[in-house]
């Protein structure tokens, strides 16, 4: 497929200013949550229901083909013609063949994604057929010439004004932007639309091997309409959608509604095997006929997803849009930016790499900032920050990086002593002047001032050259520790390296920092590029494990997790692969390895008299180590008062490059955070990632001059006596 | 065939359903904006209907009937207040879109979700669920189940081919501003009357 070339900027830009959706997604990403944690309430452990969900899909997408044969021979046992579509004009032939051939003029359609997908609608009008969206969101988006901005809510981008000069246009008259009237409108006008359709067309929720049932869930009612008034029913439903037997449907009937809609249950909840009678008028009289009833199992990417080792995941999905409506950045700019042709957000993104194409998936992928808020919704748990990942790298391995920054990975940041010796230029450079040509070509520390946040300074003298003075002579060391500090701790936050000497000294432990350390390959890997991320790993495997340390420490959990990862990064090297899995099993974030080694010691107890303090959590803190109460415990033993502040655990808009290539976006999401902090009344906002640091601290500079950001390390430090 | 109307009872569970289980259904139900009105015997379930009819100040009603509508003398008592009454497929056909308020039996509740579980395999049945504004149903106080699961636990040995669903509530649609607003392409009023007394016969 061709694809037209965005620019994303300016998408962005423009969908900022747009108080409407601003407002309107602002406030449903407040409610979300809430209701959704409350439609759960009564439906027993919510992690055992995603579990069984994850589990019964992944058994049917290892036997897809069998299920949908079984599917199949069931569906037509029963009186369905079915038929399988290869691609979207292998449906559209289908359909419009079926039309001449049965002489319908009038469709009605419910919902369905995968006939977006197609742009089915718009073929069956230019073939003089015409259809009606019976959805409201999706008439009105019909209306409007758009598509739909959220899978579930689909015109959610839209205000009642908006919405009512489509349908005084639409219905030649003039309608007040009255919600309940617009509804009647629109129902009186559908009604019409419904008695006279000689062919409805539904999607579906679910479709069952065992009775070749299809099930549909709608609030509306207008899929039962569509299902039950004109002569033919057509059904599109895609193979992810198929179960294996009609137990499974309650799996997902558990789920599907509390999490896409914060329901209990959807107003209707229909199943359909076989064909059944209709009501069709013969000379003037209604006379009772069979309906003839038709699915179409659509492929079109779906059977190359299942067959890849790691794709075959996105057959978890049941197009809740749960992701969506806690995504930092969905909830900001909407579907029309963050989304492809037709899905949106992070499970959008992967939906269209298969569905559309590579050159759609690349054009928003960037837009996902991994941090991992969709991973704890997501009721088929699909991790997918990971499967955007791996994206990345396909398409890197297929196409290769942009020219500057494949220049920059490959001959600056894999080459230790020139990329440290740029940073240390940096530091001279940017003053007295603000001079970029340098540092803008690193990856970390892009130039780009934002206004809302002052960008970090590189420091005068960096950890590594701070060594010999912050090394202690421990005589009889409990532990020998390496610290990884990573480029930020190494560059920009010294002191707070200097802060894990003195804790780890403190607890009589020997600390030893090699020169020889890299950068840890998260801001390469992130962006696909696996090789020059495998030469850093080598680089600093063989930096950390020659000086035969007990723990190697890491103050930053990103770089914790780039660490752990080189065994599977390097998994098929002979040579570095068993060196890598022994080196990942030293590996320790400094927060959980400090409680443990205070708690043998009695010293992770709550003392007080210290300042009020809040804690953010990091994404890769919380949501890959999983690792939130040791922090906390350490700052209450260090005396703090916690005091929580809102969404602790939401990302503050960092995300590695992300955080300064779309500053415009990232601003935002810093600015909820700095007004969480200020809500608190602390005067320390603690974290324990450096790369969560430098985002809040600029945002504290410029926007809460009184509150200062601290690694929980520092806080540790100053309780120290020298 | 045997179609699900026929046969479910049979599944039904014997243990862990039943009325005990009523008050969690009608909590759910009244919460997605249901009617329920739980009645003794026949003779109430007409006053309920009858209530519900001259609140509406209904003209013309389609109804499909069941044991327990047939207990309470529905059809008559609606003709006996000047309703015109459909009851046969052609004639719901052709009135079901314009007629006030639609009649009809369901299977069994569910206490979790406040849903009604229904065969509609009966075209009839279909229609008077969906196109008039007010949609009425009688279920037995006794036939509730505890949840989802329970439910497919059901229909699972009873749905082999038709079109089965749960009602859960009226119509509704938030599409706009996410502002809920009841009554869109089906019925703006869901009531539900469950009688605790079986009718004769047994089987309802």
């Amino acid at each position: 497929m061709e694809t037209e070339m965005r620019n994303l900027r300016k998408e962005i830009s423009e969908k900022l200013k747009d108080e409407t959706l601003r407002d309107a997604l602002g406030r449903f990403s407040e409610a979300y949550p809430i209701a959704r944690a409350k439609a759960y309430e009564n439906a027993g452990d919510i992690e055992t229901l995603r579990d069984a969900l994850r589990q019964m899909k992944i058994d049917t997408v290892e036997r897809i083909e069998e299920v949908a044969d079984r599917f199949e021979a069931e569906a037509t046992k029963r009186g369905v013609k079915v038929f399988r579509a290869k691609t979207g004009n292998d449906v559209k032939e289908y359909l419009v063949n079926l039309c001449k051939e049965k002489g319908v003029k009038r469709i009605v359609k419910s919902k369905s994604m995968a006939s977006e997908e197609i742009d089915l609608s718009k073929h069956l009008e230019t073939a003089g057929i015409s259809t009606t969206e019976t959805d409201l969101g999706e008439w009105i988006v019909a209306l409007a010439g758009q598509k739909p901005s959220h899978m579930v809510m689909p015109a959610i981008h839209l205000s009642r004004f908006q919405v009512a000069e489509y349908f005084s246009k639409e219905l030649k008259t003039v309608i007040p932007p009255d919600i309940a009237f617009m509804v009647q409108a629109a129902r009186t006008e559908l009604r019409e639309k419904f008695l006279q359709a000689d062919m409805g067309i539904s999607g579906a929720n679910f479709g069952i091997a065992e009775n070749g049932a299809i099930g549909i869930v709608t609030n509306e009612g207008n899929a039962r309409m569509v299902t039950t008034l004109p002569r033919i029913h057509v059904v599109i439903i895609g193979y992810e959608k198929l179960i294996p037997t009609i137990k499974d449907a309650a799996t997902i009937l558990k789920v599907l509604p509390r999490s896409a809609t914060a329901q209990l249950m959807t107003s209707y909840m229909t199943m359909i095997a076989g064909p059944t009678p209709a009501m069709v008028k013969r000379d003037g009289k209604w006379v009772e006929e069979e309906k003839e009833m038709h699915i179409i199992l659509l492929d079109n990417g779906r059977l190359k997803a299942a067959h890849d080792d790691k794709f075959k995941e996105i057959f978890q999905c049941v197009r809740c849009a749960s992701c969506l409506n806690v995504c930092p950045v969905y909830t900001l700019i909407g579907g029309h930016v963050y989304g492809g042709h037709t899905y949106a957000g992070g499970i959008g993104a992967i939906l269209t790499a298969f569905l559309s194409g590579m050159g759609e998936f690349e054009q928003f992928q960037e837009l996902c900032i991994g941090c991992r808020r969709c991973t704890t919704v997501c009721p088929g748990k699909i991790d997918i920050p990971g499967l955007i990942e791996e994206l990345r790298i396909r398409n890197v391995k297929e196409k290769g990086l942009p020219f500057l920054l494949k220049q920059t990975f490959e001959n600056v940041v894999s080459n230790r002593k020139l990329f440290h010796g740029l940073l240390r230029l940096a530091a001279i450079g940017q003053k007295p002047f603000q001079s970029g040509r340098l540092i803008r070509h690193l990856p970390l520390f892009l130039a780009g001032m934002a206004k809302d946040r002052s960008l970090p300074a590189i420091a005068d003298t960096p950890l590594r050259n701070r060594i010999g003075k912050i090394t202690k002579k421990i005589d009889k060391p409990d532990k020998r520790i390496v610290f990884f500090s990573g480029c930020t701790i190494d560059f920009v936050f010294p002191e707070t390296g200097e802060s894990v000497f003195k804790v780890l000294q403190d607890l009589n432990m020997e600390v030893l920092f090699p020169e020889g350390q890299s950068c840890c390959g998260k801001p390469v890997i992130a962006l696909g590029d696996v090789e020059t991320t495998k030469k850093l790993a080598k680089e600093n495997i063989r930096a950390l494990e020659e000086q035969n340390p007990d723990v190697i420490i890491v103050a930053c959990p990103t770089c914790t997790e780039s660490l752990q990862q080189y065994a599977e990064l390097l998994k098929d090297d002979p040579e570095w692969g068993p060196k890598a899995e022994t080196m990942a099993k030293k590996v320790r974030e400094f927060c959980s390895f400090v409680a443990e080694e205070y708690g043998k010691r009695g010293r992770l107890t709550k003392t007080g008299g210290g300042p009020k303090v809040t804690y953010h959590d990091s994404c890769h803190m919380k949501r890959v180590l999983m690792i939130d109460k040791e922090p906390r415990q350490l700052l209450e033993a260090a005396g703090c008062e916690l005091i929580e502040m809102k969404d602790a655990d939401k990302c503050c808009g960092m995300s590695g490059i992300f955080g300064v290539k779309y500053a415009e976006l990232s601003m935002p999401i810093l600015e909820q955070k700095i007004n969480n902090i200020r809500d608190t009344g602390a005067e320390i906002a603690a974290c324990a990632c450096s790369g969560c640091m430098v985002q809040i601290q600029g945002g504290l500079d410029k926007q809460l001059p009184g509150v200062r950001m601290k690694h929980v390390a520092d806080i540790l430090a100053e309780k120290i006596k020298e | 065939m045997e179609i699900t109307h026929e046969i479910w009872k049979r599944h039904f569970p014997a243990e862990n359903s039943g009325a005990h289980l009523f008050p969690e259904f009608e909590m759910r139900a009244k919460a997605v904006s249901g009617e329920v009105f739980r009645v003794p015997a026949a003779a109430e379930a007409r006053e309920a209907l009858i209530r519900l009819v001259d609140a509406v100040q209904a003209r013309k009603a389609v109804v499909v009937e069941s044991p327990l509508q047939e207990a309470a003398g529905i059809t008559a008592a609606l003709r006996s207040r000047g309703v015109t009454v459909y009851t046969e497929a052609a004639d719901i056909a052709a009135h079901a879109d314009t007629a006030d308020i639609g009649i009809s039996g369901v299977e069994f509740g569910i206490a979790e979700t406040g849903s009604v579980f229904q065969d509609g395999y009966d075209i009839a049945t279909r229609l008077v669920t969906i196109l008039p504004p007010l949609h009425v149903v009688f279920l037995q106080s006794a036939h509730i189940v505890p949840g989802i699961t329970e439910a497919f636990d059901i229909i699972s040995q009873s749905f082999d081919r038709g079109y089965v669903g749960f009602i859960t509530g009226p119509s509704r649609t938030a599409d706009i501003e996410r502002v809920l607003t009841i009554g869109v392409h089906g019925p703006s009023r869901f009531a539900i009357i469950a009688v605790d007394e079986e009718p004769k016969g047994g089987d309802a």
